[in-house]
């Protein structure tokens, strides 16, 4: 692409107001107490995750301002991240999508040194594969996907995934708009795990979809619990924090339940890109967030699992007690992992057998 | 832009080059075209033929792998459902949209400025917003089915949301104002004594309507049935929201390649392009047998 010629007239005023900006730069640095201290947090993360008064308790106690930008999937950061088009400290990703980055080399290994915190955390998300001993990522929110049935229509105890798909719901039924969770789901039911992923196990989850998916009558990643609420769906499969506001407003008639088959479980987390320009206050928002007192704000207004005990103890008895954010007993819960090509076959599958549903 | 205004105008300025100011004034507009038009389509056709990177982007290559998918029955049942609901949308936009404009293109010279804000404030909030305000409407306990509860017509909700009836009543509410402001545009311009000659030669309305109305009118419908069409195709925000996503459009495969967890950027670039390609095609041959009309725009 051309750039059309800057006239001069433009340049010169250009080149006078970069020369008072360049004055006025070294007096406000002067003033702060560490001349190298980094002034602004590019953070990249989830639409609707992080409380506004979080961000804002941060900006007053580091004096750093934070840019937030947001976006809707891992894919949607990814695509911003990789065209390398604009620079950030610090990102969102999803466990299965921190697995890729650090295989590909993108991550910054954290300096735990910079985050006392981290001692708040359950020692169990350190056991995970996609980062063992969290070398790269420090989780922020974790939850599951799971059953949301509407007492006051759905008469009979609901336990897995095929007792969601049946012919008496049909045309109740709400799913996530998402490929990759649905074929997941139907290779639960025949017995096999997310790590098993192949082209083989995805084709022979065909005929489980062409049973399912005419049934359903809303797709829908962003907001599966309207429908819900609206009463146009009284059956979904939706992420637990989505459940568990609905436990909240009613929990007389909402009821969570983690299918039988087995759970997806999903761990969404703060990492550095390998190019940030400022990681230091990357490193002193983590650190911030991993307060007990502000972790809890975090989990009031988003009730996902907080994988902070310390945050944890500080919740109410009910928010302890809301199965969808904290259940109980041993659920089998399992994990992502990265697809890699395979995922383009998952596509592939969902959206014919979804084209073939609906006519 | 490069076409001459009108043919009169045609005949002494074609001789002789733009000058330096035209030249000038032409420029942001080329700069624009080049920029935000030429230069995307451009990448887009580069980065079909190139291979899937594992974060999503795209390694630069030759490959057809993603081509030879997208005439795959899949896909192309897909967009045949687009052509579908656009097609459709486009008619009832029409058969709407004609009747008002002809009554505002027809109406007191004072009032018309009145009436044509009346079609633009749609515009005034943002398409999301009104979007999600037609959940409401048609929402099992919403405001249109309490309405005809209330009185009486209907014993039981009807299930509005999340059908194709709600993806069609929204692209049409989107898209009406787009097919109106067009044909107003042809109407005003209707001379009023061809009518009444052709009243007075003994034709009556039906046929006044048909052979002179209708011809004359006939450059703003076509502009608008290309202002509807082509972006009702592409559209899948609607769909998302009123449709529950249950048909996918093919705005919604193309989106999926990219934010979607196939991460397929070359096989959403080869059909973007194809989708180019299919508009392009449509618009050269919806345009030449009517070159002389057009120009009346």
């Amino acid at each position: 692409m051309k750039k059309p010629q800057m006239r001069p007239v433009f340049s010169r005023v250009l080149f006078a107001t970069l020369c008072a900006l360049a004055l006025v730069q070294p007096v406000t640095a002067g003033a702060a107490d560490d001349a190298a201290a980094p002034k602004e947090l590019n953070l990249f993360a989830w639409s609707e995750y992080i409380p506004t008064s979080v961000i804002e308790g941060f900006e007053k106690e580091s004096g750093i301002k934070v840019n937030y930008e947001e976006y809707g999937s891992n894919e949607e950061m990814l695509i911003k991240l990789v065209s390398g088009a604009s620079k950030y400290d610090l990102i969102q990703p999803s466990e299965y999508t921190i697995e890729a980055l650090i295989k590909e080399n993108q991550l910054l290994p954290l300096d735990k040194s910079r985050l006392p915190n981290m001692k708040n955390l359950d020692g169990w998300y350190a056991k995970q594969a996609y980062d063992p001993g969290l070398k790269y990522s420090v989780p922020y929110m974790s939850g599951t996907v799971g059953i949301v049935v509407n007492k006051e229509k759905v008469k009979e105890p609901v336990t897995g995934y095929d007792e969601v798909f049946q012919e008496k719901y049909k045309g109740r039924i709400v799913v996530l708009d998402d490929a990759v969770e649905i074929v997941t789901w139907a290779m639960a039911t025949q017995g096999k795990g997310p790590a098993e992923v192949s082209s083989e196990t995805v084709a022979a989850t065909r005929p489980v979809l062409e049973r399912w998916l005419p049934m359903v009558k809303v797709y829908d990643s962003d907001s599966p619990k309207t429908a819900l609420l609206n009463g146009d769906v009284d059956i979904g499969i939706v992420w637990s924090g989505e459940g568990a506001i609905l436990v909240k407003e009613d929990s007389a008639k909402f009821q969570y339940i983690l299918p039988k088959e087995g759970a997806h479980m999903f761990i969404d987390s703060f990492a550095i890109p390998k190019n940030a320009p400022n990681p230091a206050a990357a490193l002193a928002f983590i650190n911030y967030i991993l307060q007990p007192a502000v972790s809890k704000e975090i989990s009031k207004e988003f009730p996902y699992t907080n994988p902070n005990l310390e945050a944890r103890k500080l919740l109410t008895e009910q928010e302890q007690g809301n199965e969808a954010s904290y259940p109980k007993g041993s659920p089998k819960l399992e994990i992502f992992r990265d697809m890699g090509p395979t995922a383009v076959e998952i596509d592939e599958l969902f959206t014919d057998v979804k084209a073939k549903s609906a006519s | 832009m490069d076409q001459p205004a009108s043919k009169s105008e045609a005949a002494d300025s074609s001789r002789r080059s733009p000058g330096l100011i035209g030249c000038l004034l032409l420029a942001p507009l080329l700069i624009w075209v080049v920029a935000f038009v030429v230069a995307p389509a451009l990448i887009m056709l580069v980065y079909s033929f190139g291979e899937r990177e594992v974060l999503g982007g795209v390694r630069l290559a030759f490959s057809l792998r993603s081509w030879s998918r997208v005439g795959d029955p899949i896909y192309l049942s897909i967009l045949w459902k687009s052509v579908e609901y656009a097609g459709l949308t486009t008619l009832i936009c029409v058969l709407v949209g004609y009747p008002v404009a002809f009554v505002v293109g027809r109406a007191d010279e004072r009032r018309r400025p009145m009436l044509l804000t009346l079609v633009m404030i749609p515009f005034w909030t943002s398409f999301l917003i009104r979007t999600y305000a037609w959940v409401t409407i048609l929402k099992s306990r919403g405001l249109l089915n309490s309405v005809l509860m209330q009185l009486d017509w209907i014993g039981e909700p009807i299930e509005m949301m999340y059908t194709p009836f709600a993806v069609i009543i929204g692209l049409v509410y989107t898209f009406l104002p787009f097919m109106i402001l067009p044909i107003y545009g042809s109407v005003e311009k209707l001379d009023p004594s061809l009518i009444e000659a052709a009243l007075d030669l003994g034709a009556g309305p039906w046929r006044t309507f048909r052979r002179v109305i209708l011809p004359l009118t006939m450059p703003g419908v076509s502009a608008g049935i290309l202002l509807c069409f082509v972006p009702a195709l592409g559209l899948y925000a609607v769909n998302d929201i009123l449709g529950g996503g249950r048909v996918d459009m093919i705005g919604n495969v193309i989106e999926n390649q990219f934010k979607g967890t196939a991460r397929n950027w070359p096989f959403g670039a080869a059909l973007g392009t194809a989708l180019l390609a299919a508009f392009a095609l449509a618009f050269w041959l919806t345009r030449r047998p009517d070159r002389e009309a057009r120009i009346g725009i």
